[in-house]
Order: C-alpha cells, then structure tokens, then sequence
C-alpha cells in the first residue's frame, strides 16, 4: 500500500469517528436546543388554550359537588379531578352593618356575609348550578354578574332576587382563569360600591402547582358622605362616587381587615400564591408588594404567566393572580402602589414572613451615615471612620472634628459661610462668637430646636429664623459642634453624643425642618 | 266556655277596631296634575329619547294618610277569614305572607300594632282596599305623592332631599321597623319615604330588563314592540330602586320591607 | 272521584232509605266539598267573569275539568300579537288529534275598552280558529291586572293605548294550577310540548 492510500484510510477512519462524534453530538444536542427549562409550576405548553371554543369537555360526570366557599382571606382547597362535575353553588345576599374603620360603620351590601364575598373555586368544564338568595331581612333586589359566565349578563339576566327569595341558573364554565362576580342591579355602581364583589377561580383542566400558602385579597373604593375616618354612621355618598372622588380604598372591605392580628402569613423559603381582585367601582389598582417582587404574575387572571414583575395593574372588575417565593422574614406590605391610596385611604395590607434571617440577601441597616448630596465636599471618609471608631469606642476629638468639618460643609455652611463668619444683619457669625463661648452646651439645643427671634453676637444684633436641623442625629450634631468650637478662634472643647441624646430626650421634637 | 271566648274575642276585635279607627288614617285629597313621571307613559324610540319625556296627566284622587297598620290588617283578617295566613290560597300568598305575627289572629309582641302591615302580597293589599272602597294608588299616583317633600309639591330637583331619602337605603334593616305617623309632607301625606316599601296597582307593569344594563340594547320582542323602559330621570336614584324592586316581585311575593296603603277616588266617583 | 254506592245483600225498606238519605248527604257534603276543594294553588280561585267572543259570559272557573292553554293579546297590536296566536297554534298543531280534543286554548284581552266581543269575533274569524276548543275573551280592567298577575304576565297600558307587554303561553292543568310556560315565539318549545303531553296523559298534575 503506498503512502497515499494509507493516509487516506488513515484519515477516513479518523474521518469516520469525527463524523460519528459531530453526529452523535447532534442527536444529544437537539433535545437540549428545544427544550426550556420549565419553571416552577409553568405547564410545559405556550401553546394557546382555544378559549371557550375549546373548553367545553362535555357533560357533567358522577355525583354532583356542593361547591365549598371560604371567607376571605382563605380560599378553598385547590381541585383534583381530571373529568368535568356538575357543581353546586349556593350564595347568599346579606345587608349587614360592619365596621369600615375603626369607630366608622358602615351598610355593607354582602355576598355571603364578607366584603368581598366569598371566594368561589370550579373547573374549567365544570357544570355550575348557582343559587342566589336574597335573605328576607333585607331592603333591596340583587343580582348576579360572574365574569366568568358566557351568557346575558353574566348570570345577571337570570338571578334578579327579591328579598327573601331565591333565584337559580346554570352555566358552563368554558373559559379558565380568575374572575370578579358583583351585583349588577340598578343603581349598579352602588350595590358593587357597597361591597358586592368577589371572585370565582375557574382552574385549568390540569389544576395548579402546588404552593405553600393561598390567599385571597380585593382591592375596593368606598365612598362615605364624612370624610376618612370620621366616626359614627356613615352612608353612602352617590355625588362622590360619581366624580370618583373615594373616601376610602381598602383591601377586603376595612381598614385593619389584613394588618395587625389580621395579617396574612407565611415563613421564609415558602411559595406564596395570591389572587387578587379589584371590585372597584372606579379606581384601577397598582398592585404592589413592599419588599417583595413577583416571581409569576398571570396579569388579568390570565393563562401566559409574566415573571419578574414589581408592580401589576388590576382593571377595576379584573383580577390577577401572583406568586413569590420568601427568603427573608419581615412584614411586606400590599399596597396601591398610587401612594396616596394606601397612606391616606387606607390601602395597605400585611404579609408577615417568619424565620430565620439571611444577611446574604437583605442585611439590615448596616451603615447610618451621612449622605450629603451636591454640597457634600470631596471626601466624606472622615464621616464614615468617626461613625466605626465610634461603634468600636475609639471615637477621638480629632476624629470628631474631623467628620464635624465634613458635615458642616454641607449643613452649616449655606448660611454661615465655610468661614464661619455669616452674614452681616441675615446670619450671626460661628467665628470666635461670644455667643457660643458663653454656653458651648446651649448650641444643643439650637441645633435640635432651632433659634428665633433677635441675639447679639460679638456686639452686632441679628433678629431671623433658624430651622431645626431634625435631620441630623445625635453623632453628627456632637462632631458639627466639635468641630466649631475647635476653629475659628472658638474655645475648644468637645461635645459627646451622649450629651445630644440626653438633650433631645429633654424636650419635645418640633416639626421637621423642609430640606 | 267558647261563647265566651267568643265574646272575649269579639271585645278585642271591636276594640281594636275602635282604636284603630281612633289613629285610623284618614284619606287626604291630592289635586291633579301634569306630571313629569322617570317613567315613560308613551313608548319613546331610540329617536325620541332625547325629548323630555311627555308629562303624564294625574287625576285628583284621595290617599291614605299612612301605610295599613297590623291592626288595620288584623281587623280585616277577622272580617274576610278567606285572607287570614292558616286559609290564604297560595296562589294569592307565597308561603311568608304574615309571618313576622304571632298566630293567624294575632299580631303578637314581635309586631307593634301601629307598624305598618308587612309580608303581604299584592293580592292581599288589593283586597284590604276593595274592603274599604279603595284599590292600591297606581305608581303614577304614588310617584306623584312621593315627590312632595315637607314644605313643595315637587321637591325631586333638590339634591339634599334626594340623598335624604337614599340615606334609608344606608340604615341597615335589622332595626325594628318604625310605627307609622312619622311627618306630613306637602299633601299632608306620612311616611312615603324612610319607612316601607308599598305595593301599587300596577306594579306588574313595570317591565325593566332583568339585567339593568341593558338600557339600550332592548330586546324588542320581549316587552311587544319597546323593550324595557328606559328610566327617564337616572339621578334619582330613590325611585330607581324602587322600581327595580317591586319589578324584581310577583304579585303573590311577601317580604319583610314592603307593606302597602290604598287610594280612593275622589267622593262620589267609582273607584 | 266517584261515590260507589254499595247495593250489598237485600235490604230492608228502613235500611234502603237510610242509605238513600247517607248517599244525600255524602253528595250535597261532596259537591260543597268539591268547590272548596279546588288547589290552594289554583288560578280558578280568581273570581273572574269574562265574556267571550260571543257575546257569552263565564266564569273563569267554568274553565275548570280539562287543561288550558291560557294567554293573553290585544286585537290592534301589530308586532307580536299576531304572533302569539301563531305560536298557540303551532303548539297546538304539534299534538296528535286525540291530544288536541283534549285541549282548550284560552286568550285573553289586556285590552277591554277596544277588545269588545264584535271585534273580538272578527278577529277570530279572520284567524280562523277552532270555534270547538278556542276562546277569545275580555274583561274589566281591574280583572285583566289579576288575572295577568296570577299568570304572571306584566303588561303596561301607554297614555296613546299602546300596550307593553310580556309573553308566555301559560298551561294549566285540570284544576287550574300552573303547570308549565313558555315564552318562545314563533316556533314550537319542546319542553312545553312535553309538558302539555305529560299534562294531557295523565288528566292533572300528579
């Protein structure tokens, strides 16, 4: 065999085994190429559901269910069925005076007793036989309205009730996801503006992943003649509404109805599912979890899930459904991210987390420093060193003096100048003041409260306004002071934080100074 | 032992009779008007809806002063014993109809006597006013009464006594109702407001859709030829709910918030 | 219900004429009996007079012995009363010929000021309806909002004459209670066919 020939069956084998390689990393490859990496709970398919077109799986199988109905702020246990059951429904109207806040009550229009109304959970498929009842105390007809009905009204059409009277219908829940229910009797924006909303779940076929904690959670604006928090008896006020001008926006029908001892709960390393519904009747919501951000939002009550979302918007009659995984205990606060709405309305909520803490994901409060801005100076280390030499107890007047000179540039400064020498007749001078010599300790209290009215300093009188400086704490008032009774002339000396603290403590705290 | 029974019995009714009579209301004659009506007495189409709707015309006729009492009505279960609760025919009273009094020919301590008569059907209300030569005002006639406030005839363009009245809906119904007598309005006629609902003679003529929202989508077969009414005065949210309440009932239905007072034209006229 | 009067053994003259007397008094108890003794949920409770378009009264109540179909209409409507009386008659038509004999049709005016017997008759001929089984007929106004009520009809009179109305074809049973209704016009109800059938077999609700 010459040369040529050997090489070539050399290289054919070599050739063959590349060949079997390249193929062979193909075969292994591709699954990789196409698959993705499911998340938790996600069903494996992108693909689209067909809606209602494709969700009707025939008739109901075995016996009927009486569907079970929690209160807010528990939902019914999740579905495990695989076939399509007719499910009874049995809801009740009750009119019912509750507090809306503290000291403030309020003529609730209920479903089942609650505001809101009892949460409703059925299959996608199901056969849902619902019966409405209109308790004979009360005033008013009612009716029905599920978003998650194909048909007139969605129910309303078929379940107007007169007090003390019972309406029933049927329907096919044939479209899956999570839906508001609300009255739909006239005048419409008073019955759902009185608490007459909820939320049904309709389950895809497939149920939903298993999570560690469920809750159940609706956004409403209330509407009361008094104004936020005046106490008594307060009726509904049908101008405010219609200007959509609410008095209070709260979650699940009261202030107070989720904080407090009536906070929800869960521990650290937990999933946390929560559907969330916005009754309205006007406002749209700015869900959002303080601390927290949503690992998988369904927007809408949707089926394509959204990851990694901080805050979600709730259609007034829409719902959505968020999920979130807890790593670090703490109290997380719901609100209406449209901020007024939860410190001034009312919209706020508490997810208290339990256990253990992890410093590698949120620390804490590590460093209570200084941060100035654009009148901060160059260099701010010296602040930093005094604030450990002081946590370690070696905190000296030089190192006082030190961050002192950095905070005065950029607190002090503005008013009596870098040179200490103020402003003739606007702002007294700190430069080798007989007014401070007098009483170095007096200068405390001008830093905590502030200094009106007229003062003579050095022979000149000035008569103007010093704010408190509120802003500062204990260990920058003592090194500003240090340092200005160490320069200019002054007579030295040092001031302690102990010193401020004991101070402050003496006397009340005025209004914050605007900064 | 049972004559005198009887007689005790006899004494009662006639007494309660007599102090029945004693409060008794009294008819009060309202004037005729032209009458702008939130409900429509010519059916307006879709090209008509922006017109003012035409004024119905309200013939002088007398009212009672207030609702029928549980005495009234006792006194009158005793004299017809075809409408006393254990004898009703159900097609003239569901199963509720006198079921906030004691016994069939009591009242009872649950019920004051001067509380106005509730849990009676349309039925029974008709036939306590043809008892008395009277029938049930029709909504017109009631709606008429029901505008007046204390001091006007007409008192329905006035915000503050419209969200007056809407403030009984507010009051939560596990209060013990109100005795009647409470203040006369402009025709001299108590409590049409803040106190019950009140049956009318043509309650079964209030065809609203079901579903309130359908204002403008009728569905012209339903109702022969116009659909629901379309409410011509949508901020008076009063008479709104009224309405959708006595729609959302039968002529047989009871319930615990509606009772009922009676009409009579005025003397020597047919009722 | 039926008496059976027991002719036992031979009797004598005494015996024979308490028997005769006890059968008396049993049938005078009994047809008092039977008035009281309609349904608490009967509409021939109602006290109504009518008269049809004959001219003939009667009494809602003679009604009473065979099922009904009752309904209501007024001759001037344009728009869905003919429609009404279409929708009897289909219903009507979809029963066998030994069902239909066993059937009355019903219709009554909400409209008693323009309805009078000669316009009614007119109406009737021009329709040609089974003058056998069918009856158009009027009554005072008063009578028209109870008898619309037990039925649970709602109807409203405009100020133009016009009237508003809602429809369902009502069916009673042989004592007058309501045994089923219909509000679909224009074609045939299946489930109220089966109900008349059901009604028709067996003479009265069970």
């Amino acid at each position: 065999m010459d040369d040529s020939a050997e090489t070539k069956i050399r290289m054919g084998k070599s050739m063959n085994r590349l060949v079997l390689m390249f193929v062979a990393a193909i075969f292994l490859g591709l699954p990789g190429c196409s698959s993705r990496t499911p998340g938790v709970g996600t069903p494996a398919a992108t693909a689209e559901t067909g809606g209602s077109a494709k969700g009707d799986f025939g008739p109901p199988q075995g016996e009927p269910i009486h569907a079970v109905l929690s209160s807010p702020p528990n939902v019914p246990p999740p579905i495990h069925r695989d076939h399509p059951a007719k499910v009874i429904v049995e809801l009740s109207v009750i009119e019912k005076e509750l507090p809306i806040s503290e000291g403030v009550m309020y003529t609730f229009w209920t479903f089942g007793g609650t505001v809101p109304g009892s949460f409703i959970r059925v299959r996608q498929g199901d056969t849902v036989e619902f019966h409405l009842r209109n308790d004979p105390s009360n005033k008013m007809p009612h009716n029905i309205d599920l978003h998650g009905v194909t048909g007139p009204g969605g129910g309303a059409a078929s379940s107007f009730t007169a007090p003390g009277h019972e309406s029933q219908f049927t329907f096919k829940a044939l479209n899956q996801g999570l839906y508001v229910y609300h009255c739909a009797t006239a005048p419409v924006g008073m019955h759902v503006g009185n608490g007459m909303y909820g939320l049904i779940l309709i389950e895809p076929p497939e149920g939903m992943a298993p999570v560690d904690h469920e809750y159940y959670v609706m956004q409403g604006d209330f509407y009361t003649t008094g104004k936020y928090r005046e106490k008594g008896h307060q009726p509904f006020d049908m101008e405010k509404a219609i200007d959509e001008r609410p008095t209070y926006v709260l979650f699940n029908g009261a202030e107070g109805a989720l904080t407090g001892d009536n906070a929800l709960s869960a521990k650290t390393n937990e999933r946390v599912r929560l559907f969330v519904g916005n009754g309205g009747p006007n406002l749209v919501s700015s869900f959002h979890v303080i601390g927290e951000i949503f690992d998988r939002v369904q927007q809408e009550g949707g089926t394509h899930p959204q990851e990694n979302v901080q805050t979600t918007l709730i259609p007034a009659g829409g719902a959505v459904t968020v999920e979130f995984h807890t790593e670090v205990p703490g109290s997380y606060i719901l609100v209406d991210h449209s901020i007024f709405r939860a410190f001034n309305k009312g919209a706020l909520a508490i997810l208290k987390v339990s256990g253990p803490e992890d410093k590698s994901i949120y620390s804490g409060k590590e460093v209570d420093s200084v941060y100035l801005g654009d009148r901060a100076g160059a260099d701010l280390r010296a602040v930093s060193t005094a604030a450990e030499a002081h946590a370690s107890g070696t905190l000296t007047q030089a190192d006082q003096v030190a961050a002192g000179k950095q905070l005065f540039a950029g607190t002090c400064s503005v008013c009596h100048q870098n040179t200490g020498e103020g402003i003739p007749n606007v702002f007294p001078p700190l430069a080798k003041s007989d007014f401070l010599a007098a009483d170095p300790k007096r200068a405390i209290s001008i830093l905590l409260h502030g200094r009106t009215g007229p003062i003579t300093v050095n022979g000149k009188d000035f008569n103007s306004v010093m704010p408190p400086m509120t802003q500062l704490t204990d260990d920058e008032i003592a090194n500003i002071l240090t340092y200005v009774l160490n320069e200019w002339g002054n007579p030295g000396g040092r001031i302690d934080k102990a010193d401020v603290a004991k101070a402050r403590a003496e006397s009340a705290e005025p209004a914050p100074a605007a900064h | 032992m049972q004559t005198f029974h009887n007689i005790g019995l006899a004494v009662a009714m006639s007494s309660i009779l007599f102090a029945s009579q004693g409060f008794a209301s009294d008819y009060v004659a309202l004037p005729g008007s032209n009458f702008a009506s939130v409900l429509p007495a010519v059916s307006n189409g879709p090209k008509d809806a922006a017109l003012p709707p035409a004024p119905v015309v309200i013939h002088a006729f007398r009212l009672r002063d207030e609702p029928v009492t549980n005495a009234e009505f006792l006194a009158f279960v005793t004299a017809h014993p075809d409408w006393r609760r254990d004898r009703i025919a159900r097609v003239f009273g569901e199963a509720r109809y006198l079921s906030h009094w004691q016994a069939a020919d009591v009242v009872g301590a649950k019920a004051k006597a001067d509380q106005p008569v509730t849990n009676v059907s349309w039925f029974a209300a008709e036939a306590y006013c043809e008892s008395e030569g009277a029938r049930l005002p029709t909504w017109y006639e009631w709606e008429y009464a029901a505008a007046a406030d204390e001091s006007r005839a007409d008192a329905r363009g006035d915000p503050e006594w419209r969200n007056r009245i809407l403030g009984w809906y507010a009051t939560p119904s596990n209060e013990p109702l109100q005795t009647v007598g409470g203040a006369a309005n402009f025709y001299g006629v108590r409590d049409l407001h803040g106190l019950v609902w009140e049956w009318v003679e043509d309650a079964g003529s209030l065809l609203i859709a079901s579903d309130s929202r359908d204002q403008n989508d009728p569905d012209k077969l339903a109702f022969c030829g116009a659909g629901a009414l379309e409410l011509k005065d949508r901020d008076n949210y009063a008479v709104l709910m009224r309405v959708a309440l006595l729609s959302s009932l039968k002529a047989v239905d009871t319930t615990a918030n509606l009772g009922f007072r009676c009409a009579k034209p005025l003397d020597g006229q047919v009722p | 219900m039926t008496i059976t009067a027991h002719s036992a053994a031979p009797l004598t003259r005494s015996r024979s004429a308490i028997t005769l007397l006890a059968f008396i008094v049993l049938l005078t108890m009994f047809t008092t009996a039977s008035a009281a003794e309609l349904p608490s949920d009967s509409i021939y409770r109602l006290d109504i007079p009518l008269v049809d378009h004959n001219g003939a009264g009667f009494h809602l109540a003679d009604r009473r012995g065979r099922p009904q179909l009752v309904s209501m209409f007024y001759t001037s409507c344009q728009f869905v009363c003919p429609l009404v009386l279409d929708t009897l008659r289909m219903t009507e038509r979809s029963l066998r010929a030994d069902e239909q004999g066993r059937l009355d049709v019903l219709v009554v005016s909400f409209d008693p000021e323009r309805d009078t017997p000669i316009q009614l008759k007119s109406v009737f001929d021009k329709r040609r309806l089974d003058s056998e089984r069918w009856t158009l007929a009027r009554t005072e106004a008063p009578n028209v909002r109870k008898l619309a009520a037990a039925l649970d009809i709602r109807y409203r009179v405009l100020a133009d004459g016009e009237i508003n109305h809602a429809t369902a074809l009502v069916l009673l049973d042989a004592e007058g209670r309501i045994v089923a209704r219909s509000s679909v016009l224009g074609e045939v109800d299946p489930v109220f066919v089966a109900a008349i059938r059901a009604t028709l077999s067996t003479g009265a609700r069970p």
